[in-house]
């Protein structure tokens, strides 16, 4: 099987990336999609660093604790197993990153330099200013380029994944993808297909994701069948400018070289993180830090000027570490907000930011349709309940390095290639896509695509992110159900089959609201708070009952719903306090 | 900040590659802290021009609006930059917004930057390793050095650098700022030197770096505000050293 | 579609060389031989005189002077067709330089084929011979005074500003500080020798 065998990977970000360079490492050609050049992916947006226990300081970090921090930060619905052999990885995959050219911060000495990071009190955190994921994705993606010199990687960037090619009943044999200037649709043939295809923070209108982190693709593969896993995680970070077409990230990093967090009481500057966690203090994980800040400007009304915004200081730093260590950051303030944080404390407010939950997969990645696996933030392993910060940039690059092994095994186990199969089932499958969007492009409603986006964001970012109650959460599915049905009165505004972008959108939408209604009713179901979910009228965590995963399954009339173990073999459950 | 209830939007439009471009005419409500990505919004929300005529969809680009990964650069009143961190307030109440161009435009906004990521595979801007297992940590480097590479680093392909460059045209196939820049910095890199040879040979090949024409215009339009005059300079002296080697081949 | 000549660089690379050596040194050359004029006729003859009977002197002129003369102007008009002006938009100060290169490129070269043809190529048509004389007789007409002080400032921006840009693309400036210095050079030295110039000009006239 080896020598025809092909794979697909969809998704040119950091799991996309590693994945496709391992494969093409195995000797066989990949078919690389992206829907924006790799290089644009919304990996690069990562700025703070990516976490390996290497322990240069002498602190006594080990993997071990690398480990127990992470499935302790993400309230033990992480499978553990998967967690221990990510740690364990951590240091070899930094340096590697440091052999590919990654332009990481250095020690005097010329060694790696690691800042610290929430939820750690190590100095874990290898870091290339604030821009880490940039420069990570920007040195895979380089790696990429000299496969491609030598045949291997084909790239597909500026094409859309529709859908898989599924034999019935059976495996994937290949995808449907669009490509986005032409509005070609094409089949391509795969032994394999890996997803990476990341988060969907697009679901809530203003995150701090890319606008391209729709989970269209994850969507789509849900409604034909693949599971969507522990949904309603959705990691809601403490520290972004607020915007009206998104909400900027000023990144943990800040925190971790020293920032504070701070609004006014009684006419004096309140450190309020520092008060109420006096251990961790600034650094508390993401999820604690977002519920302070919410109660103290909804609850206790305590906002900066009684609005929703509290300060982030580093005004009191040196100004020439700042620089070293944090330029990127503070320039993306400065750009958005023309103040000079180095000088004004900077206003934030908590924003979506990262999507735990995703396809289901098994420890080695695959999904429950054989022959398709997923990797990176659209997989919903390693971070259970809430993601530690630096531990993204690290899930995604194991991510990929796990799948394009499984992927190799998966292959040279097939009996048969997908180039033994007919061409029917290929352009049956292409049949049906090229039939939807004539559909929508026929269709002459009432409905603006966008217009429809924002009353879903709305919706989702009310009642499903940091505080949820039951009555919320079912108004929210309701509205999310009349969105389905108004979707289908759509008027797209633009009959050109040539880059017709309203068509697209809608096709997106489409399957953000599939995945809007998995989150919601997740989060309507797990009666308990545990990580980023959190429900005042159920504060604590309910092992006996919720330590288990949501399993998410597509049906017509909206998901079903049942539930996994959780691999706790390694770690016994014990309350999160920080 | 001038008080203003409409912005006055012009946008040039071009249906496909083929067709010939044209202007079209839009208003805008005003609101405070919008950006060049909001004015955009609002128009695919609201497809009319300004008097009110059904439009089809404006055609554009964005994805991080963070100005980190350069997909949303067109340019806005004349000059090139990041729709993103284009601030509506600084721009005035009379706008106009064009596809770049030096790149083919695919549709209205959209150009296709290929061209971009093709000079980088014929230059090698990579390090040769010999694969991504487990061979140890990199080589060890001074944070000065590390910090000077991270700043030639932060290059987000944008494309800015070449719209700006009087020597990239329909008769000169300059390579441009940016790819000189990023054989710089792999000729920095430990690693990275092993190829440096053929590097700077891929630059010495037509449209290399000989067609810089010294305007300096790249360095001022760099959202990033990468060297790049200092790194095509660096690379010049290194084809200067290399000058004996190169003329063998 | 692929490039794979490197003809263009070395062109190129010979075009930016040739600017400076041997035209660059003849200039230096031209102009301090212009200043013996400040000492009048007799010592100005003279100098023409002996660089007249140089050995060789035919063959210097052809190689040393003449043909890369004509190979940067040529090369330099096909450099000129292949940039844009783009000043409307980015009217930065380096920009106007980049396009100050080209205009007075152009400049001098017409300015050379004119200064050229009233002196040696009249001299070979119709004998007349190349001295103060000659000289007084050409630049007293007020139109060619002009014509040559123009002529004379393009050709020493273009100089120095070529200077400027050969120690960049030579590599030997790199950062924006050395390129400051170089910049400064250049200019004290275009403006030296503008000014030695334009003093034996005045000279002529007085």
């Amino acid at each position: 099987m080896k020598s025809q065998a092909k794979l697909i990977v969809v998704g040119g970000g950091l799991a996309g990336l590693m994945a496709a360079i391992r494969l093409a490492e195995g000797g066989y050609t990949v078919d690389l999609f992206s829907i924006v050049p790799c290089r644009r992916s919304h990996s690069v947006c990562a700025q703070g660093g990516i976490n390996a226990s290497v322990n240069t300081k002498g602190e006594g970090d080990s993997p071990r604790m690398h480990f127990e921090e992470t499935v302790y930060g993400g309230d033990f619905l992480a499978n553990q197993p998967l967690v221990m052999g990510m740690c364990e990885a951590a240091p070899e995959i930094v340096y590697l990153l440091d052999r590919l050219g990654v332009a990481f911060n250095r020690t005097p000495e010329g060694n790696l330099d690691f800042r610290r990071f929430g939820g750690t009190r190590f100095h874990r955190t290898a870091f290339a200013g604030s821009t880490t994921g940039q420069q990570m994705v920007y040195a895979l993606d380089e790696q990429v380029r000299r496969l491609e010199a030598q045949g291997l990687i084909n790239r597909f960037e500026g094409w859309e994944f529709l859908s898989a090619v599924m034999e019935e009943g059976s495996r994937v044999r290949g995808i449907v993808a669009i490509q986005l200037a032409s509005m070609e649709i094409r089949a391509f043939r795969a032994d394999a297909v890996i997803m990476a295809t990341g988060g969907v923070g697009m679901i809530f209108g203003r995150s701090t994701n890319s606008t391209i982190c729709t989970g269209s693709a994850a969507g789509a593969l849900y409604e034909q069948g693949a599971w969507y896993a522990n949904g309603e995680f959705i990691q809601v970070h403490p520290t972004a400018i607020p915007g009206e077409d998104k909400n900027r990230l000023m990144s943990e990093a800040i925190r971790g070289e020293g920032g504070r967090v701070w609004t006014y009481k009684n006419g004096k500057p309140w450190y309020f993180l520092e008060e109420m966690y006096p251990k961790y203090g600034n650094l508390v994980p993401r999820d604690i830090a977002s519920r302070a800040i919410f109660k103290v400007c909804r609850q206790d009304k305590l906002g900066v000027d009684g609005k929703d915004v509290v300060y982030l200081d580093i005004s009191h730093l040196d100004k020439n570490m700042l620089t070293k260590k944090l330029g990127g950051v503070i320039e993306i303030y400065e750009k958005f907000v023309g103040d000079d944080p180095r000088k004004v404390p900077m206003r934030v407010f908590p924003s979506v930011h990262y999507t735990m939950g995703g396809l289901y997969v098994t420890n080695d990645h695959m999904t429950n349709i054989p022959g398709l696996l997923a990797a990176g933030e659209c997989d919903y392993q390693y971070h259970g309940a809430n993601r530690l910060g630096a531990n993204s940039l690290l899930s995604c690059v194991y991510g990929g390095q796990v799948a394009a092994r499984t992927a190799i095994q998966y292959v040279e186990a097939l009996e048969s290639s997908s180039e033994s199969i007919g061409a029917k089932l290929f352009d049956q499958e292409v049949k049906k896509q090229k039939d939807r969007n004539d559909q929508l492009m026929r269709s002459r409603g009432k409905e603006n695509p966008y217009h429809l986006w924002e009353e879903m964001a709305a919706a989702m970012t009310e009642h499903v992110t940091v505080i949820r109650k039951n009555d919320g959460l079912k108004a929210a599915d309701q509205k999310l159900t009349e969105l389905q049905e108004r979707v289908k009165d759509v008027n797209l505004n633009d009959l050109s089959e040539w880059t017709n972008q309203p068509l697209i959108f809608t096709r997106e939408l489409e399957n953000m609201l599939l995945l809007a209604r998995v989150i919601a009713q997740g989060a309507l179901r797990r009666d308990e708070s545990r990580g980023a979910h959190y429900k005042p009228d159920f504060p604590e965590r309910n092992d006996k009952d919720w330590l288990k995963t949501t399993l998410a399954a597509y049906a017509p009339e909206g998901p079903k719903f049942s539930y996994e173990k959780v691999d706790i073999s390694l770690m016994k459950p014990r309350e999160r306090k920080y | 900040m001038p008080k203003m209830d409409f912005i006055q939007v012009k946008v040039k439009r071009q249906a496909n590659p083929r067709l010939k471009p044209y202007w079209e005419e839009y208003r805008v409500k005003y609101r405070p802290y919008m950006n060049i990505i909001t004015v955009l919004q609002e128009l695919r929300k609201n497809p009319h021009t300004f008097d009110n005529r059904p439009s089809s969809v404006i055609a554009w680009e964005a994805s991080c609006l963070e100005e980190v990964c350069g997909t949303c650069t067109m340019v806005i009143n004349g000059r090139v930059r990041q729709a993103c961190s284009a601030l509506v307030d600084q721009l005035g109440e009379s706008i106009t917004i064009e596809p770049m161009t030096k790149f083919p435009v695919v549709r209205d906004l959209v150009v296709d930057r290929s061209v971009i990521f093709r000079s980088l595979k014929r230059l090698k801007t990579w390090v040769p390793v010999d694969g991504t297992h487990a061979l140890g940590p990199g080589p060890k480097m001074g944070p000065d050095e590390a910090l000077e590479r991270y700043e030639m680093s932060k290059c987000i392909a944008c494309g800015c650098c070449m719209e700006v460059c009087p020597q990239i045209n329909e008769r000169s196939e300059f390579v441009g700022a940016a790819a000189i820049n990023q054989v710089r910095l792999f000729n920095s890199h430990p690693t990275g030197k092993v190829i440096e040879r053929e590097r700077l040979k891929a630059l010495m090949e037509k449209g290399g770096i000989e067609d810089c024409g010294n305007a300096q215009n790249c360095v001022k339009a760099c959202p990033k505000e990468i060297p790049l005059v200092t790194s095509i300079a660096d690379v010049n002296r290194q084809m200067t050293l290399n000058l004996l080697d190169l003329l063998k081949k | 579609m692929t490039p794979t000549s490197t003809r263009s660089f070395w062109l190129r690379r010979l075009h930016s060389l040739s600017g400076v050596f041997p035209i660059g040194a003849f200039l230096l050359e031209h102009m301090f031989t212009n200043s013996f004029i400040l000492q009048g006729p007799e010592a100005y003859n003279e100098k023409i005189e002996f660089l007249r009977h140089l050995p060789y002197v035919a063959v210097l002129e052809i190689v040393f002077i003449g043909l890369p003369i004509l190979y940067h102007a040529g090369y330099g008009i096909y450099v000129w067709m292949t940039g844009k002006v783009n000043l409307r938009w980015y009217p930065y100060a380096q920009n106007w330089l980049y396009v100050l290169q080209r205009w007075t490129g152009v400049m001098a070269l017409v300015y050379i084929g004119v200064h050229v043809y009233e002196t040696r190529i009249v001299n070979a048509l119709y004998g007349t011979e190349v001295s103060f004389a000659r000289m007084q007789e050409i630049v007293s007409q007020p139109q060619m005074f002009w014509f040559y002080v123009i002529g004379l400032l393009a050709v020493c921006f273009h100089f120095a500003n070529g200077l400027w840009g050969f120690c960049v693309s030579w590599g030997m400036t790199i950062g924006p500080k050395s390129q400051r210095a170089a910049g400064i050079f250049s200019g004290i030295l275009g403006l030296t020798i503008f000014g030695a110039g334009l003093n034996a000009l005045i000279y002529l006239i007085q």
